[in-house]
C-alpha cells in the first residue's frame, strides 16, 4: 500500500487584502486566511487515491499560524495530518518552507508520493515542489495535469508551453500539479463531521532536526502594483477610420508598443 | 449521541441558532449546527444595532468581550423633504444604562464570536453547508438532508433566516409575499474613528443611531438609517418589497440619492466604501407569524418572522436571541420527557407568549398598516419642514404669528386627517 503525502500553504485569502493610498501599500487588517487554491487540487488527488485505490494519505503543513486550517484541510480527504506551527515561520522564502516540509515527510518515514501545487497563491514561485524532491533525493516532476500510480512508481502527464510530455518513473517522487487535474472538493456534512474524529500530529522544529532557520532572503516592503490608464482618445471630433487608424499608430510607436 | 444521531440539528449559525446552540450544549446535549456560509456571519446583515437586554441576559457582560463596535447614547429623528430636513435630537446617560443600551455590531464579526461561544460550550458547527430538505417521517421531523448526506436528529430547530425554505418543507409556514418583507440595503463607509467622534460630537466607544422618514424612500413606508461603528459608518435604507420601482428609481439609485441628500452627504464625506450588502427583512409582525412548531421541530428568529416593524425601523436580532433561548428551554424540557411530538414542543410558544417577544409583536400588530398611511413618510416631513421654514426663514417680510402659518400648513394635510392620524398612531403605540 503506498503512502502518499499532500502538502499545502495557509495563506491570507487575497479578496480579502486591501490596496491603499498612491504609496498602494496592502492593509491585512480584516483577512482570513485559505488553503491554497492549487493545494486544494494536491489534496483532491490524494484524497482521490486514498478513496479508490486504498492508499494512505496524510496532509503535511507548516507556518506560524497554521492550526486554524486543521479541521478544513482533514474534512477534504486526508487521514491524518502532521504539521509545524512556530512563531519562527512568520517570515519564511521557499527555501525555509521546503526544508521543514522536508523535515516533517522524512519524519513520517517511506512516503512514496508527495503532491504540491504548482505554486502557491500569494507567492507562487513554483520553488517548494523542486527543491523537496531534491531535499528527499526524489524525483521532481513538475506542471502535472494527469497522474495515475503504477506498480512501483507513477505515470504522469505534463502540460508544457509547447505540448504535453507523457513520463514514467520509478521510486519515490515529488509532483506538483496543475489545476486542470481535478475539480477540488465541497466538503460535505459527513466529510466535515468526520474530520473532528481524524488525528493531527503536531511536531516542533527540533523533533525534524531543525533549531535554527536561516532566512537567507528579507522581504522589505510590499505594496500594489496597478496599471495607470492613459487616457488618450484617438478618434475625437469626427476623425475618419484611416486618419484615426494612422494616429494610432503613430502612439503605440511613440510608446514603444510597436517597433 | 447515539451513534450517528445527535439531540439537536440547527440549521443556521446567526444569533438565534448559535444562542440555542449555546444553551443546548451547555445542558450537555449533542448539538450540530449547520451554516451555509463559508464561516457564521457571513451572509447575514443587520442595520445596525443590537439591543443588549436578552443576550445579557444569557451572557452577562457579554459587550466585554464580543465584537461590538459602540454603545448608543444618542439618538436622532430627522424628517426629510427633497432639499431640507427636520431634526429631533435625544441624547441622555439613560441610553448607555446597563440591560437597556444598544450596541452598534458588525454581523460578520459578531456572529462569528457568538457561534464560537456555542462551540466552546460544546456545540458542533459545520460551516459551508447547505441543508437542502428534512427527513420527515410520518409526519416527524428526524433529521435534515445536505447534498447526499442524512443527518438524524431527535429534534431540528430551523434557524435559516427570513425565506425559510426548510419551514415551508415542513408545512409551518407559506411562501413569502412581497408586502411581508422589507428589502435592506447598506453601504458600510470607513472613516477615521476621531473623524466619526467629531463629526456626530461623541467620545470614543460611543455611537450615534440616526433615522430618516420622508424623502429617502421617496414618500413610500420605509425609512433610512445611520449606525456609527468604530471606524465606519453603516448607512442604508429599508422599504417594503412590494414597493420597489414604484417611484421609477432602481434600490441602488435609491440609495445613491439618499447619500446625496443635503442632511446625509456632509456625514459620509471622504469615507471610503468598504462593504454592500442587501437582504430582506420579515416586517408582517403577527400577520405573518407561522406555525412556531411541529413533530420534532421548531422554527426561530427570522424564519419565524419575529421581527417588530415600527414603520421607519426593524428590529429583530434581540428577539432572535429570546426566541433561540425559548427554543432551547423546551428542548431541554422535551428532553427530559424523552418526547419530541408537537404537544410537548408547544411549551415554546408558551414561553414566547409569556415573554417581551409576542407582547410587543401583540402591541405593534396594527402599526404596519397604520404606517401604510403614506402621509407619514410624504405630508408629515413636509409639514414639519414648511412650519420651520416660516420660523427661521427671514427676508424682511412681515412676520405672521405661527400659530397662523402653522395652522395653515396643517390645513393643507387637512386637520381631521390630522388628528386622526395622532389618534390612531397614539392609540397603537
Amino acid at each position: 500500500m503506498k503512502k502518499i503525502v499532500a502538502c499545502y500553504k495557509w495563506v491570507v485569502d487575497e479578496a480579502d487584502i486591501r490596496v491603499e493610498g498612491k504609496a498602494r501599500s496592502l492593509n491585512f487588517d480584516r483577512i482570513k486566511y485559505k488553503i491554497s487554491e492549487y493545494d486544494r487540487n494536491a489534496i483532491e488527488v490524494g484524497a482521490s487515491f486514498n478513496e479508490k485505490q486504498g492508499c494512505q494519505f496524510l496532509a503535511v503543513t507548516c507556518g506560524a499560524n497554521v492550526e486554524a486550517s486543521l479541521k478544513d484541510v482533514l474534512s477534504r480527504g486526508p487521514e491524518s495530518i502532521a504539521y509545524v506551527n512556530d512563531g519562527a515561520l512568520e517570515e519564511t522564502d521557499s527555501s525555509v518552507t521546503s526544508k521543514v516540509l522536508a523535515g516533517i515527510i522524512k519524519k513520517i518515514g517511506e512516503v512514496d508520493l508527495v503532491i504540491c501545487g504548482e505554486g502557491s497563491s500569494d507567492g507562487y514561485s513554483q520553488q517548494v515542489g523542486p527543491r523537496l524532491a531534491a531535499l528527499l533525493g526524489y524525483a521532481s516532476v513538475t506542471f502535472v495535469n494527469k497522474l495515475e500510480l503504477t506498480e512501483d512508481g507513477i505515470r504522469a502527464e505534463r502540460k508544457l508551453e509547447d505540448g504535453v510530455e507523457v513520463v514514467e518513473l520509478t521510486g519515490p517522487a515529488v509532483v506538483t500539479v496543475l489545476p486542470d487535474i481535478n475539480k477540488p472538493r465541497i466538503p460535505s456534512l459527513k466529510q466535515i463531521l468526520a474530520a473532528k474524529k481524524k488525528t493531527s500530529e503536531k511536531l516542533e522544529l527540533a523533533a525534524i532536526g531543525l533549531d535554527s532557520l536561516a532566512l537567507k532572503q528579507k522581504t522589505l516592503d510590499v505594496s500594489g502594483t496597478v496599471m495607470e490608464r492613459k487616457n488618450i482618445q484617438i478618434n475625437s471630433g469626427g476623425m475618419t477610420i484611416e486618419e484615426a487608424a494612422q494616429k494610432l499608430v503613430q502612439q503605440l510607436k511613440a510608446d514603444g508598443s510597436l517597433a | 449521541m447515539s451513534g450517528d444521531i445527535f439531540d439537536c440539528i440547527i440549521v443556521g449559525a446567526g444569533p438565534s441558532g448559535s444562542i440555542a446552540g449555546y444553551l443546548l450544549a451547555q445542558a450537555g446535549l449533542e448539538v450540530l449546527i449547520i451554516e451555509r456560509g463559508n464561516f457564521a456571519g457571513s451572509k447575514n446583515m443587520t442595520g445596525g444595532r443590537l439591543y443588549s437586554h436578552s443576550l445579557e441576559k444569557i451572557i452577562p457582560g457579554f459587550s466585554k468581550e464580543a465584537p461590538v463596535e459602540r454603545r448608543v447614547i444618542k439618538e436622532t429623528v430627522t424628517m426629510l423633504t427633497g432639499d431640507s430636513s427636520v431634526s429631533l435630537d435625544f441624547q441622555s446617560e439613560l441610553l448607555g444604562e446597563e440591560k437597556k443600551d444598544s450596541y452598534t455590531v458588525l454581523r460578520a464579526d459578531f456572529d462569528q464570536w457568538l457561534a464560537s461561544k456555542a462551540e466552546e460550550a460544546g456545540a458542533i458547527l459545520a460551516s459551508g453547508v447547505r441543508v437542502d430538505d428534512l427527513i420527515i417521517q410520518d409526519g416527524k421531523v428526524t433529521g435534515v438532508i445536505a447534498g447526499e448526506d442524512e443527518m438524524e436528529a431527535d429534534v431540528v430547530i430551523l434557524a435559516d433566516g427570513v425565506n425559510s425554505l426548510l419551514a415551508q418543507k415542513a408545512g409551518l409556514k407559506a411562501e413569502l409575499k412581497p408586502d411581508q418583507v422589507a428589502v435592506g440595503i447598506k453601504e458600510v463607509i470607513e472613516l477615521p474613528a476621531n473623524v466619526i467622534e467629531d463629526r456626530f460630537n461623541l467620545n470614543p466607544g460611543e455611537g450615534a443611531a440616526r433615522l430618516f422618514v420622508g424623502d429617502c424612500t421617496k414618500g413610500k413606508i420605509g425609512g433610512g438609517f445611520l449606525y456609527t461603528n468604530k471606524n465606519s459608518i453603516s448607512l442604508g435604507l429599508v422599504f417594503t418589497l412590494s414597493d420597489i420601482g414604484t417611484e421609477g428609481l432602481s434600490v441602488p439609485q435609491m440609495l445613491e440619492e439618499f447619500k446625496q441628500h443635503p442632511a446625509v452627504k456632509p456625514l459620509i464625506k471622504g469615507g471610503k466604501l468598504v462593504e454592500y450588502s442587501g437582504h430582506l427583512v420579515p416586517e408582517g409582525g403577527l400577520t405573518m407569524l407561522p406555525k412556531l412548531y411541529g413533530d420534532g421541530v421548531l422554527v426561530v428568529g427570522d424564519a419565524a418572522g419575529l421581527v417588530i416593524n415600527a414603520g421607519y425601523t426593524v428590529r429583530g436580532m434581540d428577539l432572535a436571541i429570546a426566541s433561540g433561548e425559548a427554543a432551547a428551554q423546551a428542548v431541554i424540557a422535551a428532553q427530559e420527557k424523552g418526547d419530541y411530538t408537537a404537544p410537548n414542543l408547544a411549551h415554546y410558544k408558551n414561553l414566547l407568549d409569556n415573554s417581551f417577544i409576542m407582547r410587543d409583536l401583540t402591541k405593534y400588530q396594527d402599526f404596519p398598516i397604520f404606517m401604510e398611511n403614506h402621509r407619514i413618510f410624504k405630508q408629515y416631513p413636509q409639514l414639519a419642514v414648511d412650519i420651520f421654514k416660516d420660523l427661521y426663514l427671514i427676508d424682511g417680510n412681515p412676520l405672521k404669528p405661527l400659530k397662523k402659518t402653522a395652522l395653515s400648513h396643517m390645513k393643507k394635510v387637512g386637520i381631521v386627517n390630522l388628528l386622526k392620524d395622532a389618534w390612531k398612531g397614539g392609540k397603537i403605540l
